[in-house]
């Protein structure tokens, strides 16, 4: 018997005979859809509840605005190479090329081979600001949550001390649970998968709270909402 | 039956405890903190009692059927490529992770915080294997400099003060003192970056398993578990065979009451998902996952129904905080990596009776850990049921001769005490009789032994008793 089966055998006979009926209840809230009327609602809570939490939050009103306001935060923390991931829902090639104009070096997340995996992570590292796409946020905790692949990887979000997360406000969802219900346990399973509530943080001398420890000192949520007729 | 140097030493350590005035007074400064996070929590988030109570029938149904969820996360975590290990006590999961770190020639270990390597002592093991081990959760970095174990499950070091750790950080690392959080930050921060970036293996705790799609769960503030999960190329995941659930569904009813008990935050900063090593094409992540599921006495408190409730304990550390011998003692007495009313009840299978069974008795039962607690563990309950247990099959107490007197008035007055009226008129007597020697209705002064209480505090003038009719409840 290998040791997993004496684990469960174990267990079992520890559950003995008190073993209750089937799982509880499935939890009736089904995911609610950021309906027009709501989207102010929704966005403002997030940007309330994000900037609460020591992180700030611009909105936009389309990917050229926001590209120009990534170049602007990338010009005011005087930085010199910037990192980019490729975004599914949104498109960072504008940003990318607002970069650019302004002479900041790109470092492309894209997808990598394992030789030089090491060197494009010390690349990331020294990169001043890293610009990246959330999949949705949550309005009432200032959350967004960000789904990692081979564009746009973990230390994305992670390495640089200026993150910068875009995020269309149609995505903005009024609880975690219909976040979580939203990206589905089949996505979760394939894919490295964070919640990011504010900057990095601690608390750990005297209580007292300073940003920045690991993770990003600064974190900016661009909400993207387009102007429709 | 508690060992008795154990207990003995527990004695000591506590009387140290409760003479540290200054320890005292940053524990009792944070409980209060603590309970105003939690007022303004009770504000901001009305569903709070639902959810509690939604998260406590969660957790005691996936605990009924851990044997199946075990089963569940297992087969689909090896399915997408990740390994498991099941250790069935502390030593196998250590050989585990040190074979493994020198299979992988792992010279620098960066570790996020866990309170499950700090119970099966890892960092040891792994030291004498001849690797670096690198504590980078701030707390647990300092206090690993300082050859301690942390105080407290959330706050490892919140027996320091930024000035001790000024100093800490001048003698071990060289760095220009500075007594501000800010900086003293700042330099770890640059120390441990370094390491990440260099490290072989990272080691995490888990705090939730999802069996549905076999995804492992980590909350913190720093960004040391995101980190150590993401940069080296091996990866290790330690964790308590209890802290699986069912579905994804379930995840949001937990991480909404987690953080809020915890720290008083909605959500930690970083929710960290794993759910099996990086694709190719994937700049990060580990290139090879291994889960170690530790049994190591959780089993045997899962077969005793009572105990059982103590498996949904979350670790968010809030009944430290307000119990008022936590607070006056301070975590190291403990002795335990797990300190606290928690501590009491799991440490004693966990670690056995021999090393821990005389904490139980290390409570007030005054209740307020059971009132705090976010899944609501009935934590007094528990207590009595291991004094119960360490009692069973005790010798009654053998009184000395010389006590024999006290104890024999000591039942006369027990005679006395069951009868109303016989007590009415002893308190009423004692009234009259103390009158004249009170002063605003203290007595300051009393005679041995009896003084033994009046040079701590005021001894309050017994009221007269009331009279029978009043104490009865009002017609409605």
């Amino acid at each position: 018997m290998s040791q997993f089966q004496e684990l469960l055998a174990s267990v079992r006979s520890a559950l003995g005979q008190s073993r209750p009926g089937p799982a509880a209840a499935e939890s009736s809230r089904t995911v609610p859809v950021a309906a027009a009327a709501r989207r102010a609602e929704l966005c403002s809570r997030f940007v309330r509840e994000l900037e609460a939490v020591g992180g700030r939050a611009l909105p936009v009103a389309s990917p050229a605005e926001a590209a120009a306001e990534i170049a602007r935060l990338a010009e005011k923390a005087g930085a010199r190479r910037a990192a980019l991931g490729r975004g599914v829902t949104i498109d960072l090639a504008p940003a990318a090329e607002a970069l650019a104009r302004r002479g900041i070096a790109i470092v492309s997340a894209g997808p990598v081979t394992a030789p030089d995996r090491r060197e494009v992570r010390e690349q990331l590292a020294q990169c001043e600001i890293a610009v990246a796409e959330a999949r949705y946020a949550v309005a009432p905790s200032g959350t967004l949550l960000v789904v990692a692949g081979a564009s746009s990887p973990r230390s994305l979000t992670l390495l640089p001390p200026l993150s910068v997360i875009v995020v269309q406000v149609d995505h903005i969802l009024p609880d975690l649970a219909s976040a979580l219900r939203a990206l589905g346990p089949a996505a979760l399973a394939e894919h490295q998968v964070s919640l990011i509530t504010g900057p990095s943080r601690t608390a750990d001398i005297e209580k007292m709270i300073v940003l920045g420890v690991h993770g990003p000192k600064e974190l900016y949520a661009i909400v993207l909402w387009p102007k429709t007729g | 039956m508690a060992d008795r140097q154990a207990a003995a030493e527990f004695l000591k350590a506590s009387a140290r405890g409760v003479a540290d005035l200054d320890q005292r007074g940053k524990l009792e400064r944070a409980s209060r903190r603590h309970l105003e996070h939690l007022a303004e929590t009770a504000a901001e988030f009305p569903r709070y009692e639902e959810e509690r109570e939604l998260a406590r029938r969660l957790k005691a149904d996936a605990i009924g059927r851990l044997d199946q969820l075990l089963a569940e996360l297992r087969r689909k975590l090896e399915g997408r490529g990740g390994k498991v290990f099941f250790a069935a006590d502390a030593a196998e999961a250590r050989r585990y992770i040190v074979a493994l770190a020198r299979a992988k020639t792992a010279k620098l270990i960066v570790k996020g915080k866990s309170m499950t390597t700090e119970e099966i002592e890892l960092n040891p093991a792994l030291e004498q294997a001849g690797c670096e081990v690198v504590e980078t959760d701030l707390g647990e970095y300092i206090v690993q400099l300082r050859h301690e174990r942390p105080s407290h499950i959330i706050t490892p070091a919140i027996h320091l003060s930024k000035e001790d750790i000024g100093e800490l950080f001048k003698e071990k690392l060289a760095a220009p003192y500075s007594a501000e959080p800010e900086a003293l930050t700042a330099i770890a921060r640059a120390r441990l970056r370094e390491k990440f970036l260099r490290a072989d293996l990272g080691i995490i705790g888990v705090n939730f398993a999802i069996a549905e799609t076999a995804t492992l769960v980590l909350v913190e503030n720093e960004g040391n578990g995101r980190m150590s999960s993401s940069l080296p190329e091996t990866l290790v995941a330690v964790m308590g065979i209890e802290k699986v659930m069912a579905r994804l569904d379930d995840l949001s009813h937990f991480l909404e009451i987690l953080a809020r008990t915890a720290t008083g935050q909605k959500l930690t900063t970083y929710t960290n998902f794993v759910s099996g090593p990086r694709r190719p094409d994937e700049l990060d992540g580990p290139q090879e996952l291994h889960l170690v599921l530790l049994d190591n006495g959780r089993s045997r408190m899962l077969a005793d129904p009572v105990l059982r409730e103590a498996l949904s304990c979350l670790r968010c550390g809030a009944c430290l905080n307000v119990c008022p011998v936590y607070r006056r003692i301070g975590g190291h007495a403990y002795g335990s990596p797990y300190p606290g009313p928690i501590g009491s009840i799991v440490s004693p299978p966990l670690f056995g009776d021999d090393a821990a069974g005389h904490l139980p008795f290390a409570s007030t039962l005054c209740g307020a850990c059971k009132d705090i607690c976010p899944v609501k563990i009935d934590i007094p309950r528990i207590l009595l049921h291991l004094r119960w247990k360490a009692s069973e099959g005790a010798q009654p107490v053998r009184w000395p001769r010389r006590l024999q007197r006290v104890r024999s008035a000591a039942e006369r007055f027990a005679r006395m005490a069951r009868h109303p009226l016989t007590m009415r008129l002893l308190a009423r007597a004692g009234s009259w009789a103390l009158r004249p020697f009170a002063r605003g209705g203290y007595l300051r002064w009393m005679p041995p032994p009896l003084s033994n209480w009046t040079v701590v505090r005021d001894f309050p003038l017994p009221r007269r008793p009331p009279r029978a009719a009043d104490s009865r409840p009002p017609k409605s």
